[in-house]
């Protein structure tokens, strides 16, 4: 533990720009934007948790679900163009990419429970949405479906 | 976000009161409702071009065959000239517009397209399962059945010594610009729009990133007029181009080794491309969407595309199915065939009257069972798909599927549509 405390600092000195959100504190919600490029941004208190959403031009729309402890616990997206995964799911997103594609069904639907982690990315060119979420950071009294 | 599409009821109706003394004429410019041609009317060429169902292309290790893929043989000439080349197992894909063919099969020297600035203009696409195909844009003239679209731009996906996918395109995912990954030669998008981005991207503020100018210090996202993007080969036909019609017969519930069938190009322009008075015919969103309702809940982000696998629908949840668990992750894998019904609706594409509804009857057998056998169609091969019902290539078996394209009119209506 005391290890951890000592480095943590450093390692978000370096990483921090690139920090993802998924499983991040709240400030990841900062560098997902800065990869996003939002044309508008907002936050609101929904009780259990804080929503951030980022809209773009296109009509893209990411959003960003923070429980109580600052932890981002769930995001989903929907737009013509899919957002950076790897950024939105930070460090789930091997775990998605190693088993959301394979062979049997080429550029389908991609639906991955990998332990924690459940995402599921879906839709087609012009129109996709998809959503991620960890079921051990859901806050009490929040079910999936409100990651949407 | 969904934008309804009622303000062209007006225009559609009158649209097609016109189109009745006009099919036939437009060809790609999309002025058929201000037409006064009298021209007369070109002489109807060969608008039947086969598909097959199988395993994919030769070279394709056996280890990854496809199942359920349709595929097609596209001529691909230097614009304007008989230099040609034939490439087999192209994907149809009713999902996606415009034609892609991989950089590693095409041997032709196309001429490459540029940015307004004089850069070389690069194209996206992007798939659901963080897939994507990247390369350049370069014109060719596409021959499918007797039909010619004359020098449209397609994209050479994964070309030798092109820039890099920009992250904007490979999103975190992984290409599928080898025969291996792709499963096949090529991607033919002949879906329900005319281009494979539209007016999005011609404007800075809703561009969402498909085309890129590249340069020394790699490609970044520039907005194209209509003329520079994919297009599907279909509109820009001189006849037959207001939509197509793709007939595959009906397979056992067993599966089938391969399985023949074709497209037919136009609708309602020959013989045999005419909609039956019994089938339905119904409007898709500005996103080539529509609402399938099952169990009594509406999945309004639905659509039809030969170019999914399987009958992607729901989660393990709300169906009753089980997963097949590692050896297929996401297909369903019942012990004994379950059937199933939902009903698929949209708005008349003529305009006017009530929305148009359909029940649609499909099985779910054991995805793991399909795969080990040595067939390679399936009317029953499903998997899940959170929030929406992918209705892929199992629909098309035994089913004739019209497929109007954006704006072009034919008897039943004004496109996007699909009937069936």
């Amino acid at each position: 533990m005391k290890k951890a405390v000592f480095l943590l600092p450093v390692f978000f000195a370096i990483a921090a720009p690139t920090f993802a959100a998924l499983g991040a504190a709240e400030e990841s919600v900062g560098a997902d934007e800065q990869k996003f490029l939002p044309t508008q941004t907002t936050m609101s208190e929904r009780g259990a948790y804080r929503l951030h959403e980022m809209t773009r031009g296109d009509g893209s729309v990411v959003r960003e679900y923070v429980n109580g402890q600052g932890k981002v616990f769930g995001v989903s997206w929907k737009g013509p163009v899919l957002p950076d995964l790897s950024q939105l799911l930070g460090a789930h997103f091997a775990a998605f990419r190693d088993n959301a594609h394979q062979k049997a069904g080429r550029r389908r639907m991609a639906i991955v429970h990998s332990g924690d982690l459940v995402v599921e990315s879906a839709g087609h060119p012009r129109a996709f949405f998809g959503r991620a979420y960890l079921n051990s950071m859901l806050p009490a009294g929040v079910t999936q479906e409100t990651v949407q | 976000m969904r934008r309804v599409r009622w303000a062209r009821s007006a225009a559609a109706a009158a649209a097609i009161a016109l189109a009745i003394g006009l099919a036939g004429c437009g060809g790609g410019d999309g002025s058929s409702s201000s037409s006064e041609s009298s021209t007369t009317t070109p002489p109807p060429v060969n608008n039947v071009q086969p598909i097959t169902v199988d395993a994919g292309p030769a070279s394709l290790p056996a280890a990854d065959a496809n199942v359920d893929v349709a595929f097609t043989t596209v001529i691909v000439c230097v614009p304007g000239t008989s230099t040609c080349q034939s490439i087999d197992h192209v994907i149809v894909d009713t999902g996606s517009t415009g034609l892609r063919l991989l950089g590693s099969v095409l041997t032709l020297n196309l001429p490459a397209s540029t940015t307004s600035t004089g850069a070389p203009l690069g194209n996206c696409v992007q798939y659901a399962d963080n897939t994507y195909q990247w390369g350049p844009v370069a014109a060719a003239d596409i021959k499918l059945a007797g039909e010619v679209a004359s020098s449209v731009p397609i994209q050479i996906a994964g070309a030798s010594g092109f820039p890099p996918a920009p992250s904007a395109c490979s999103a975190g995912g992984t290409p599928a610009d080898t025969v291996i990954d792709l499963g096949a030669n090529g991607l033919l998008g002949v879906g329900l729009f005319r281009q494979d981005c539209g007016s999005a991207c011609t404007s800075a503020a809703t561009n969402p990133g498909l085309y890129f100018g590249c340069g020394p210090f790699g490609c970044s996202a520039t907005t194209v007029s209509l003329s520079q993007q994919l297009r599907n080969p279909v509109w820009m036909f001189p006849q037959d181009n207001n939509g197509l019609m793709i007939s595959l017969p009906a397979v056992g519930a067993n599966g089938q080794a391969t399985v023949a069938g074709n497209m037919y190009f136009g609708i309602g322009t020959q013989s045999n491309n005419v909609v039956s008075s019994a089938a339905k015919a119904q409007a898709s969103d500005d996103y080539g969407n529509f609402t399938t309702t099952y169990n009594g809940v509406a999945y309004d982000q639905s659509f039809i595309d030969s170019g999914s696998n399987g009958l992607y629908f729901l989660t393990t949840t709300q169906t009753g199915l089980p997963d097949c668990g590692v050896q297929a992750p996401g297909f369903y894998c019942p012990t004994s065939p379950a059937s199933f019904s939902a009903i698929n609706s949209g708005p008349n594409p003529s305009g006017s009257g009530p929305t148009v509804s359909e029940n649609v009857a499909f099985s779910v057998a054991n995805a793991l069972t399909l795969f080990n056998s040595p067939f390679t169609a399936f009317n029953n091969l499903a998997g899940e798909n959170a929030g929406a019902f992918d209705w892929g290539l199992p629909f098309f078996f035994g089913r004739p599927v019209f497929i109007g394209i954006e704006s072009q009119v034919s008897a039943v209506g004004v496109g996007p549509y699909w009937a069936y």
